[in-house]
């Protein structure tokens, strides 16, 4: 893309704004932690579990600060953004603890700050302060339309649309953008149409049984303040690529309102809450790719690497975190890993590390620092040994939440199971190669998959006297000695 | 995990009839038609020992820089002595001079190289305590990429120990595989330590058991302690090089010191070691004979001195295999001693 005028705006908007930053935290260190996820990968309940774990104490023996007591105490402060909403902390834990059940679906931006006095293995007293940012993972997905013009937007979507489990969820949309010219004047009652049966292919894509990632632009799932807006209102087209849209013509006017969408909607989103980021976690829910098929997988990884391009990656220097911060540290985190027994963890890692293969080569030549790990914020299962006939099966005990449903049986939410999801393999490369790698539920019936990974309910905690329980979880002290400890140190 | 077909999901529900919960130590014997669920033990929730750093030392050195600036004095001045000496001798005869001009270099070359050992010795040794605490920190942390790490050095200090050389290839086929940072070190400790550990135990008991002969014969208390503390430092020396230091004299001093830290640290422990009871169990010898007794006694806290040193100076920490325990050496002391009896 062409270097315009409007980049070098943003870049000297983006510089000015570090630089401010860097003044502020000059006197008061702060880590701004970037929790990125595609939808349904689990930020809430990260960013709650990390919340609640730190101000109330939680197990976390590998956080070295923690566990050696250097953290004096963490408590929530009045957040920097004034126009941001806060994250709803205490309503999302009342969720997880007392009505056992996850936090509903995120629909607008939140953010929360924390501030963490600490003593330094020298003694010396400190404070650093934690920004943490939750927003509507189907958002994310707008980040790599920066890069791109209309007219390449559209032809992806398009070629995108016409693959295998796709197809025929698009049949709609593809039947009215046939009757749809390009170059014929500009019709507001087309676009309502065509916006429509977009909006409509893009929803079905996301059922569990598909559980397709690569969705964008991510508004039309999710608008919060904006639907109806015009700048929600397009659709792609059959254009060719370098193409010259008419004055006056339905492609035109397309063209306008995608280039309104990204100065609206994506570039403010990513001035405000990606440019400025010092640690990013990125969650991604690999389980539910199982469950659908390798279209799912597939889907899951070139969403993961097109996010990841649009990141500032490297190592920190004087004169970068100044004027324009980098990510020096990124942790890829396989979400619900309490839905796997503890044996077959490293190999659910070795699935996501697969998956963000490119990217973490393109982290590596910067210098940041990468590392894959399969946690679960908040452990909803317990494990178990099941023999049966002959076999043992590593398995895991917990409660399917209402609706569930394995062997033809729906579960109510109060039974609890034991269930085995299936072998993963211990070589990932076989996963994604090709389209029939394994079977999932977009193509064959539930009882022929070759996963099956239930949703549980959140666990049933024992209040001990008066004090809040603690969450379990798998591996969160690891992700938080890896994404802040050294801050700490 | 295995060559078969992956196996297929399955699920059962906990209320269905053929369902039987059973306890993790209970071996019940059930039909093939039931379905035996045997809840595990959660390792995410036993309690983890976590080892307390002690407070970094604050604050400037005022040690390091009095002995430094001693040490520099002291350096002058003896220059200035054999540089004084070396004029005399050229004063009084030209060969004379030469002969003190080429001692003096010999002597200076001779303590370049020394002090070089010195500081490899030291070097080599940081080193291994350093990978006994990351070793400690990836057996906590479980990281994937730094147990890769600890095996690469681990390997390269192992290098020259001609006896590993089929565990170190074992290892190195290993490290590629999917296996948890966590077990990597466990796997690391059980292939390259198991014989090391062995020779250890029998250095330390029969280091032991030498130390008690001599102090039950010795004719005087002087001796005793002399032979103690030579026999302590040889032991500990030996046990250096076994795990793949290179200790020198001021490798030694820094090595004696750990270790003695370590006893003191450690010596509450070894009360319920079952020294005690080895103590008062073996109290009817020292009846019979005080001398014998002492000896005993001079012993086993040889051999405690000799655990201590396994513990500072094995390059990783006892997790897959067991300590050796104070009781098994003292057990090997005595029987050896009744046998010789």
């Amino acid at each position: 893309m062409a270097f315009s005028f409007q980049d070098m705006v943003e870049e000297a908007r983006l510089s000015a704004r570090a630089l401010i930053d860097y003044g502020e935290h000059f006197f008061n260190p702060t880590v701004r932690l970037g929790v990125t996820g595609l939808s349904r990968a689990g930020k809430t309940v990260f960013i709650t579990a990390l919340i609640h774990g730190l101000t109330r104490g939680g197990r976390f023996p590998v956080f070295e600060a923690y566990a050696s007591g250097r953290i004096a105490r963490a408590q929530l402060a009045p957040q920097p953004d004034d126009a941001v909403p806060r994250f709803s902390y205490e309503s999302h834990l009342r969720a997880l603890i007392e009505e056992r059940r996850w936090p509903s679906s995120t629909v607008d931006i939140s953010e929360l700050r924390l501030v963490i006095d600490y003593q330094r293995p020298n003694g010396a007293d400190r404070t650093l302060t934690l920004d943490i940012v939750d927003y509507p993972g189907e958002w994310l997905l707008d980040l790599p339309l920066l890069q791109k013009s209309f007219e390449q937007w559209s032809s992806e979507s398009l070629a995108l649309s016409r693959e295998a489990p796709r197809a025929h969820l698009a049949a709609d949309w593809h039947a009215h953008l046939a009757t749809l010219k390009p170059e014929a004047r500009e019709d507001e009652q087309a676009t309502l149409t065509a916006a429509k049966l977009f909006t409509q292919y893009l929803r079905a894509c996301r059922d569990e049984r598909f559980a397709m990632s690569l969705l964008p632009p991510g508004r039309f799932l999710m608008p919060g303040s904006l639907a109806d807006t015009p700048a929600l209102t397009f659709a792609p087209l059959d254009v060719p690529i370098g193409g010259q849209a008419p004055d006056g013509s339905l492609w035109a006017m397309m063209v306008r309102r995608y280039e309104a969408y990204k100065d609206v909607v994506v570039r403010p989103f990513f001035r405000d809450h990606f440019a400025r980021l010092d640690r990013q976690i990125v969650l991604a829910d690999a389980l539910s790719a199982f469950n659908s098929g390798p279209e799912a997988l597939h889907d899951l990884e070139a969403a993961l690497s097109g996010i990841l391009d649009c990141f500032n990656i490297g190592r920190s220097t004087f004169f970068s975190s100044m004027f324009r911060p980098r990510i020096d540290r990124i942790l890829f985190a396989a979400t619900k890993a309490d839905h796997l027994h503890h044996s077959s963890h490293d190999r659910l890692e070795a699935v996501l590390r697969r998956a963000v293969t490119r990217a973490v080569a393109r982290a590596d030549d910067t210098g940041a620092e990468i590392d894959v790990v399969a946690l679960a914020a908040v452990r909803a299962t317990r494990e178990a040994q099941v023999a049966h006939g002959r076999d043992k099966l590593p398995s895991i005990l917990g409660t399917p939440a209402a609706g569930e449903s394995a062997n033809g049986e729906f579960f109510d939410g109060n039974t609890e199971v034991a269930t085995f999801p299936g072998d993963l393999p211990d070589n990932p490369e076989p996963l994604f190669n090709g389209t029939d790698a394994f079977r999932g539920l977009s193509t064959q019936a539930a009882e022929k998959s070759d996963f099956r990974f239930l949703r549980f309910r959140p666990p049933k905690l024992e209040r001990e006297s008066d004090s809040e329980p603690t969450l379990p979880h798998i591996r969160l002290d690891r992700a938080l000695q890896f994404l802040i400890g050294d801050k700490l140190a | 995990m295995n060559d078969r077909s992956p196996r297929r999901p399955a699920t059962f529900r906990l209320d269905n009839p053929d369902v039987v919960v059973t306890e993790a130590d209970e071996t019940s014997r059930l039909g093939r038609a039931t379905i035996q669920i045997t809840p595990e033990h959660d390792p995410q929730t036993l309690p983890v020992p976590i080892e307390t750093a002690l407070p970094a030392r604050r604050g400037f050195r005022w040690g390091a820089l009095f002995w430094s600036g001693l040490a520099g004095l002291t350096l002058l001045g003896v220059g200035l002595g054999v540089t004084h000496l070396i004029e005399d001798l050229f004063a009084r005869s030209e060969s004379l001079g030469f002969v003190g001009l080429a001692l003096a270099f010999v002597t200076t070359l001779a303590l370049v190289v020394m002090t070089g050992r010195e500081a490899l010795g030291l070097a080599r040794l940081a080193t291994i305590e350093k990978l006994h605490r990351r070793a400690a920190d990836v057996l906590a942390s479980d990281d994937h990429k730094e147990s890769r790490a600890i095996v690469q050095d681990l390997i390269a200090i192992a290098h020259q120990n001609p006896q590993l050389a089929r565990a170190r290839a074992a290892l190195k086929s290993h490290t590629s595989e999917i296996i948890d940072g966590a077990d990597m070190i466990r796997l690391a400790e059980r292939e390259l330590m198991s014989p090391l550990d062995a020779e250890a135990r029998r250095l330390v008991s029969s280091a032991a058991q030498r130390v008690s002969i001599v102090t039950a014969v010795s004719p005087r208390a002087l001796f005793d302690v002399l032979f103690v503390f030579v026999a302590s430092l040889r032991l500990i020396r030996q046990l250096a090089r076994l795990y793949g230091g290179r200790p020198g004299a001021l490798g030694m001093i820094r090595l004696l010191r750990h270790v003695i830290a370590h006893l003191a640290i450690t010596g509450g422990l070894a009360a319920s070691d079952g020294l005690v009871q080895q103590m008062l169990g073996h109290g009817i010898a020292a009846k019979l004979s005080q001398r014998l007794g002492e000896g005993m006694l001079n012993g086993l806290l040889t051999a405690r001195l000799g655990l201590a040193a396994i513990d500072v100076t094995r390059p990783l920490p006892f997790a897959a295999l067991p300590p050796p325990k104070l009781s098994d050496l003292a057990t090997d002391l005595l029987r050896r001693k009744e046998d010789e009896e």
